[in-house]
């Protein structure tokens, strides 16, 4: 015992000191959330549990099911027949098929919304109604916005899948058909239950597509919670229970990763032979690919392009540039800070000797675990609590007064968003990181370099391309960004996703339609980076 | 003549200490020797060099560079200071780095760096890559330009880490003399790591035999060939002669 205090006071160096206050600085959010379930429930908790919970779970569970039947139907089924056939226009669709990651669930929401009400495009050239704003089309719009998740997942385990055991199952005498139900489908379930937990991930964070559909979620209940009941105890409790299921649905997707590793065993890798289909299979296996394009991407952009040209005079006028340069100030420092925190993050762990600690690097993919209205809550609590201790430390020890100086303020925003979207830049450049080979540092650090040097002159440069998609990343996800920036925004900054928000809640949904472009705009950046990366692995 | 390392009980283990690599192992060494450490993969020669050059922390026992301790269980010197050098198994080429760059990455600032980089490229017998990256090398330049980086900054100790095992037969022969003649000529002391005896023999001084994290024989290359002392250290040797 001894021995071993005398070990971890010889591995103790600054940077363990720096990466503890790094990892508390951020788990506050998850910690206050947890700290604060002891506290008990707010006064309308009973009566939220007797009346409005049984639906928040219902819904959530239909929206659950329904979705990872959409999803799951559209992402595997274009994936396998991209993977196998020979199709026109294969190459571009590959990456057509993930553009619907570009739009947020909500403006895909408010385009068919108004496209199917009354003077909507069905009704203009149709005569043809239809109220989707219900559960079914709710279904609809989160499936075809967020089945590219399960797609890139099944189309990455398909193109690394050997020809092999498909030869194996022909010889055998199995049919293309059995073959692929028999086998292909349960070798790559690993792979796009993976892509339906990031689905299903998306959907219980769903706010602006649920509240506009008028569906009750846990997302829309702590909302509600929060601003109507003005219970934080009772929003706390919504979103610990949120934050379980969807540690739930974590570990289901952990036990089905470890799975991976064994169906990939296969040695002599042969790509999945390209078959040529019949004329009749060509137009069936086309039309499947082609839907969820048409749908997801190409039909809402459209709605959106009438919309805009019908309103771009009225919408876009200084207070619209104004909203349009502060989202992207936000979102450009909201990547930076938040790609050096991982920085910060990955390198402290690295130069820290005391093993106990590295462990605690994992709390940063935590925040994309954790719904925006959920952390929203968990750093309004704190920042508040902060912000009256220094009200009256002010006041006593130097007689004055001060106002609120993180909390409603833009420093919790993007605190907020640091911690929500860490993992996303912590994931490639960890990756790359790790890929960069540990003696090339070594090897500076027995050239006598200390760890910044090494760090700046070997590890940044070799690093650039990984933390540039880091930040592109975090960029996007920040511009979409909708139910954290309505909790935390100050009063006097608004983002093009707020604004969409707005414009829609106000029934002005075609005005919503230029705030809502580009932030598409936006989104087909990372999308194209994404589409790359599969293709080169 | 004067010991530069000298290595006393040191213990490492992994896995929460289930897995015993190094078992209390010491000896010295001594300037201007070379000392081969053989052993089969898994015996704790990488543990042992990580452990020297500070790569890693050890559990236990006492490790001295020129007398002054780098590492005991309460002592803790950073790689960077202690004035060892390294020959990697995979070279650890900076690939963004020019060979000028890589060469004169860890030679002092009050050093001629044009100066010291011409000698160390003319020691190895390479002239006119200054301006090249890595990848424009072969296999056996790239060995001698690391070899080039680690003698640039003149370390007082010299690890090499397998440095054949890229290399094919005939370039492992040819490069296993050079190597020799250069580390004499600079007289630099050298710890050189290997499972494969032949390297061992055509190069060092000392030998030491690994096994498990125990040392089995250490001592003059010559004694140990002549009197291997167990029958693992004879079947090693005579894998040689076979």
């Amino acid at each position: 015992m001894k021995a071993k205090i005398k070990n971890i006071k010889r591995d103790t160096n600054k940077w363990s000191i720096l990466l503890l206050t790094i990892v508390l600085f951020v788990a506050i959010p998850t910690l206050t959330i947890f700290i604060n379930l002891f506290k008990g429930p707010g006064e309308s908790w009973s009566h939220l549990v007797a009346n409005l919970l049984p639906d928040y779970v219902l819904n959530s569970t239909i929206l659950i099911i329904g979705t990872t039947i959409f999803t799951l139907f559209f992402g595997i089924s274009s994936g396998w027949l991209l993977a196998r056939y020979h199709l026109p226009f294969k190459k571009q669709l590959e990456w057509l098929l993930i553009l619907p990651l570009a739009i947020p669930s909500y403006i895909t929401a408010y385009a068919y919304a108004g496209m199917f009400d009354y003077a909507g495009f069905f009704d203009k050239f149709f005569h043809f109604k239809m109220d989707i704003m219900n559960h079914y089309g709710l279904i609809f719009v989160l499936s075809i916005s967020l089945y590219p998740y399960v797609y890139v997942a099944s189309r990455a385990f398909f193109l690394n899948q050997s020809n092999n055991i498909i030869e194996a199952s022909k010889l055998l005498g199995a049919s293309e058909r059995k073959t692929f139900f028999k086998l292909i489908l349960p070798l790559a379930r690993p792979a796009y239950i993976g892509g339906l937990i990031l689905v299903l991930m998306e959907v219980l964070n769903d706010y602006g597509a649920a509240k506009y559909y008028g569906i009750n979620t846990f997302t829309t209940g702590i909302f509600r919670a929060w601003f109507s009941l003005e219970e934080p105890e009772t929003a706390i409790y919504l979103s610990a229970i949120l934050v379980g299921i969807i540690f739930l649905l974590i570990s289901v997707e952990k036990r089905q990763r470890r799975r991976i590793g064994y169906f990939n065993s296969s040695r002599n890798h042969q790509q999945i032979a390209q078959l040529h289909p019949t004329k009749k299979q060509k137009i069936l296996f086309f039309s499947i690919v082609f839907i969820p394009v048409l749908l997801g991407f190409i039909v809402p952009v459209l709605q959106l392009l009438y919309w805009a040209f019908l309103t771009y005079k009225e919408v876009f006028n200084s207070e619209f540039i104004s909203i349009a340069l502060q989202s992207l100030g936000i979102a450009l420092l909201s990547a930076f800070c938040t790609v050096l925190f991982v920085l910060f993050l990955i390198f402290f762990t690295k130069w820290n000797r005391l093993n106990i600690l590295k462990p605690l690097t994992k709390v940063a993919v935590l925040g994309y675990a954790i719904p925006g209205a959920v952390i929203a809550v968990g750093v309004l609590i704190p920042t508040v609590f902060f912000d009256k201790w220094l009200i009256t430390f002010v006041k006593s020890v130097f007689d004055l007064k001060i106002g609120f100086l993180i909390n409603g303020t833009i420093v919790a925003l993007i605190y907020a968003y640091m911690i929500r979207y860490m993992a996303v830049a912590y994931n490639p450049i960890e990756a790359t990181s790790l890929k960069t080979g540990k003696s090339l540092v070594e090897a500076s650090k027995l050239l006598g370099k200390g760890n910044l040097y090494t760090f700046l002159k070997i590890e940044f440069p070799l690093l650039k391309s990984a933390i540039l998609s880091g930040f592109i990343l975090v960029f996007v996800d920040v511009i979409k960004e909708l139910p954290l920036t309505l909790i935390l925004k100050p009063y006097q900054i608004n983002t093009l996703a707020v604004k969409a928000y707005e414009y829609a809640s106000d029934e002005l949904i075609a005005e919503a339609s230029l705030p809502s472009l580009f932030i598409v705009l936006t989104g087909i950046i990372p999308v194209v980076f994404l589409n790359r990366l599969i293709s080169k692995k | 003549m004067n010991t530069i390392l000298t290595i006393q009980n040191v213990v490492k283990t992994f896995n929460k200490g289930k897995v015993i690599a190094l078992n209390g192992v010491s000896f010295d060494l001594k300037v201007g020797n070379i000392l081969a450490v053989v052993g089969e993969s898994g015996s704790g020669k990488t543990t042992l060099i990580r452990l020297i050059t500070g790569l890693a922390v050890l559990d236990e026992g006492v490790i001295r560079l020129q007398d002054k301790i780098v590492s005991s269980d309460s002592i803790f010197i950073a790689p960077e200071k202690r004035k060892v050098g390294m020959v990697f198994q995979d070279y650890a080429l900076f690939p963004h780095l020019t060979i000028f760059e890589n060469i004169s990455y860890g030679i002092s600032k009050k050093v001629n760096k044009k100066e010291r980089v011409a000698e160390v490229l003319k020691l190895i017998g390479l002239s006119d890559v200054e301006k090249r990256y890595p990848h424009e090398l072969s296999g056996g330049q790239q060995q001698r330009i690391a070899l080039a980086r680690s003698l640039a900054p003149s370390p007082e100790l010299l690890i090499l880490d397998e440095p054949f095992s890229n290399l094919d037969v005939l370039l492992r022969n040819q490069l296993r003399e050079d190597i020799a003649t250069i580390i004499k000529k600079t007289n630099t002391t050298a710890i050189f790591v290997t499972h494969d005896i032949k390297d061992a023999l055509a190069i060092s001084d000392d030998i030491l035999v690994l096994q498990n994290g125990n040392i089995i024989q250490s001592g003059k290359t010559k004694d140990v060939v002549e009197s291997p002392n167990s029958k693992y250290v004879k079947l090693l040797l005579d894998s040689v002669t076979a």
